[in-house]
């Protein structure tokens, strides 16, 4: 018997298999071994120490009676009580005002220099995103101090108009306006970056076909570019939308408080006030405002198509 | 015999590797148990926490250099949160704790936040004190007087600041607080944002003691003064040095509450005429003083595993040296008590005297209550905080 026939009665003689009953410990074992389970256990680690620890305890500290410090009571809703009772609103409604106005300005500015940086500028495009990231290298502090330094009266701007022209300013200071203008500042590269990637997604070959068919610049900006590039818009306009509503430092270094927002609501809750639970509740209702507004747009976005996996 | 290399090893005997791995791991346990041991005993570092000053390289780095310590330092612009973090298990973290005088005796201590002093190796070191200061001082002990809870160092009167080429020192003295209250100051001033300092000195605006319990109708008061302070005021900052800069500039002429440490650096930076001013009328009960002076008190934490060089700070902040550096950290000047030694007192020029207004502190400390715990704070503070939520 060769061997090839003895194989083929081997093969005659078995019986066919079972399939193999899948237990649950067995698919837990394969999942465990699967090497997207392991290469998620740094980061799901990193997640629940650095980010749902934390957020779970000002959550359950927020349920907490009032000037409080321990975890071991009986829940209540007082703090939310009071909150919703006193003028907490107005802090809440002057951060959505800023954040909604320093995106729309940004808006407005990162686009062209967007379209310019993927564009225009070709290689160079890298130097002018070098130079525009250069600054987060510096603290906010100190760049808001620079400013500020730059701002005062007396300071670099009015010091040399009086001293050159004899103009005399008052001190740029202390307003909406200033208090803008260092949010619009600091959070610039948070809207560029992710705006260039949306832009760099539109094939130029659509923009050109666009083009042949008799398609206006306004045409090819409303129907191709903008809409082809709105993952990245809508991604940056988020990460600067949240970020605008909890600050503080621009509010209190260049406004002088002309303008109370909410983080700082929160900040003196846990420091002058002693009121920990009092201070988490605003952190939950700021917490719920910005994931909301998250998940709605995010509804909207593909993620997927932003990173090229589609 | 042929030597083998590192792969051949590896591949040869997998049972070899594993006992050489786990007697290496054995060695690493072992070596991260005695590095354990060794920061136990915590000989050579230090944690502080503290206003600002003491941790100026000025002030600790001599003491780095000496006792070979690492030391780490945090600074701070508010007692309750400082107190609150201690509540908060920050015990751990620090060695050094300085805060004004009230919260050691008052809260650390009794909630046991805070561990008493060697009486026997810091009593003798008492005698430098000025006067005011003499042993056993209140404010240093427990409420029994039995243990003694810090060193007192940096003290100071705290009122308002003016800038005495636009109002002068006389007319502040006598107007009090009314003159920043007024109408026609309104967008002149800037408030420090000191919280509970700006609290109390409304409350004693209002003509009532913030340190017992306040009745509706002094609330009541309380609130429109209060009001009109935070919608009156040009900008609210935490920043001195951003309150100095406005009254140095001309954009505001005082501050609203002050202390000397305010603007005792841009007085030494040639400009005499900022000040800080305490009003000459107060609350009867207050014994008709208007201001409140400070006076800090720093402590050793009741840390589980104290750093020895803890106690070795606090001797060593009794240097003459030390405090003319504590009272000259950067930033800020303030005089010091131990200032009642001649020693010490050499170590200051006229113009460093001049810089927290050393002809007048006496009599600015008189017109001076002491620091002390606010009872109805919260109630206060609401609306304190209300009133720059909704700032005009």
């Amino acid at each position: 018997m060769n061997k090839l026939s003895r194989s083929a009665d081997w093969i005659d003689q078995a019986e066919p298999r079972k399939p193999r009953k899948v237990s649950r410990l067995d698919r837990l074992r394969d999942a465990v071994r699967n090497p997207g389970f392991v290469a998620a256990v740094p980061i799901s680690l990193l997640f629940i120490a650095g980010f749902l620890a934390p957020l779970t305890v000002v959550v359950l500290f927020a349920f907490m009676p009032p000037e409080t410090f321990s975890l071991l009571q009986v829940p209540t809703l007082d703090n939310f009580r009071s909150i919703f009772a006193g003028t907490y609103y107005l802090s809440f409604v002057s951060s959505l005002e800023l954040a909604t106005c320093t995106v729309v300005i940004l808006l407005v500015v990162c686009y062209p220099l967007a379209v310019a940086m993927v564009r225009i500028f070709g290689n160079k495009g890298s130097i002018l995103a070098i130079v525009l990231a250069a600054p987060l290298f510096v603290a906010d502090n100190l760049r808001l101090m620079g400013w500020m330094l730059f701002l005062v009266k007396g300071g670099v701007v009015s010091g040399t108009l009086q001293t050159y022209f004899g103009i005399e300013l008052d001190s740029m200071l202390y307003t909406f306006s200033a208090t803008l203008f260092g949010l619009v500042y600091i959070y610039l590269p948070f809207m560029l970056f992710p705006m260039v990637l949306g832009v760099s997604m539109v094939p130029p070959k659509l923009r050109e076909a666009a083009f042949d068919l008799g398609a206006t610049n306004a045409q090819v900006l409303r129907e191709i570019d903008i809409p082809l590039a709105m993952p990245g818009i809508i991604i940056g306009a988020l990460i600067c939308f949240i970020l605008v509503a909890g600050a503080i430092t621009e509010a209190k270094v260049l406004g002088g408080t002309a303008v109370v927002m909410i983080a700082q609501d929160i900040q003196k809750e846990f420091t002058f006030a002693q009121n920990w639970p009092k201070g988490s509740a605003l952190s939950v209702l700021l917490i719920a405002m910005g994931g909301a507004l998250s998940w709605a747009l995010f509804k909207r976005v593909d993620l997927d198509t932003i990173f090229g996996r589609k | 015999m042929k030597r083998k290399n590192l792969l051949q090893s590896f591949n040869q005997s997998r049972r070899e590797f594993l006992r050489t791995t786990a007697m290496l791991s054995a060695g690493v346990a072992a070596s991260g148990l005695l590095s354990s041991a060794a920061y136990a005993a915590r000989e050579k570092e230090m944690n502080i926490y503290c206003w600002e000053g003491y941790n100026s390289d000025k002030v600790l780095d001599p003491f780095r250099r000496e006792f070979d310590c690492e030391v780490k330092a945090q600074g701070l612009i508010s007692d309750p949160e400082a107190v609150n973090q201690l509540r908060a298990g920050d015990t751990k973290v620090w060695d050094i704790i300085n805060l004004n005088n009230a919260w050691g005796r008052k809260q650390l201590y009794p909630e046991g936040l805070i561990k008493p002093l060697d009486k026997a190796k810091f009593e003798p070191l008492w005698d430098m004190m000025i006067p005011e200061f003499k042993w056993p001082y209140k404010w240093a002990m427990s409420d029994d007087g039995e243990n003694l809870l810090g060193m007192i160092q940096r003290y100071g009167p705290s009122g308002v600041l003016v800038n005495t080429d636009k109002v002068s020192a006389a007319t502040l003295e006598d107007e009090g607080y009314d003159l920043f209250l007024a109408d026609d100051f309104k967008g002149r001033y800037a408030v420090l944002m000191y919280d509970d300092w700006v609290v109390m000195h409304v409350a004693i605006a209002a003509g009532f003691s913030p340190f017992r319990a306040v009745t509706d109708e002094e609330l009541a008061k309380y609130e429109v003064l209060m009001r009109k302070l935070i919608n009156n005021a040009a900008f609210l900052s935490d920043d001195m040095n951003a309150i100095a800069l406005g009254m140095i500039n001309g954009s505001i002429d005082g501050s609203f509450p002050g202390s000397v440490y305010t603007v005792s650096a841009a007085r030494l930076d040639g400009n005499p005429n900022l000040r800080c001013v305490v009003p000459n009328k107060g609350p009867e009960e207050l014994g008709g003083r208007a201001g409140v002076r400070w006076m800090e008190l720093t402590s050793l934490v009741n840390n589980p595993q104290l750093s020895p060089r803890g106690e070795d700070f606090l001797q060593y902040c009794y240097r003459p040296e030390t405090c003319k550096n504590v009272s000259f950290a950067e930033g800020t000047y303030n005089p010091v008590g131990q200032m009642g030694d001649p020693r010490v007192m050499a170590l200051f020029s006229a113009e460093e005297l001049d810089a927290f207004q050393y002809d007048t502190l006496e009599a600015d400390m008189n017109k001076c209550t002491d620091f002390d715990i606010i009872p109805d704070y919260t109630r206060l503070h609401d609306i304190f905080s209300a009133a720059v939520r909704e700032k005009a």
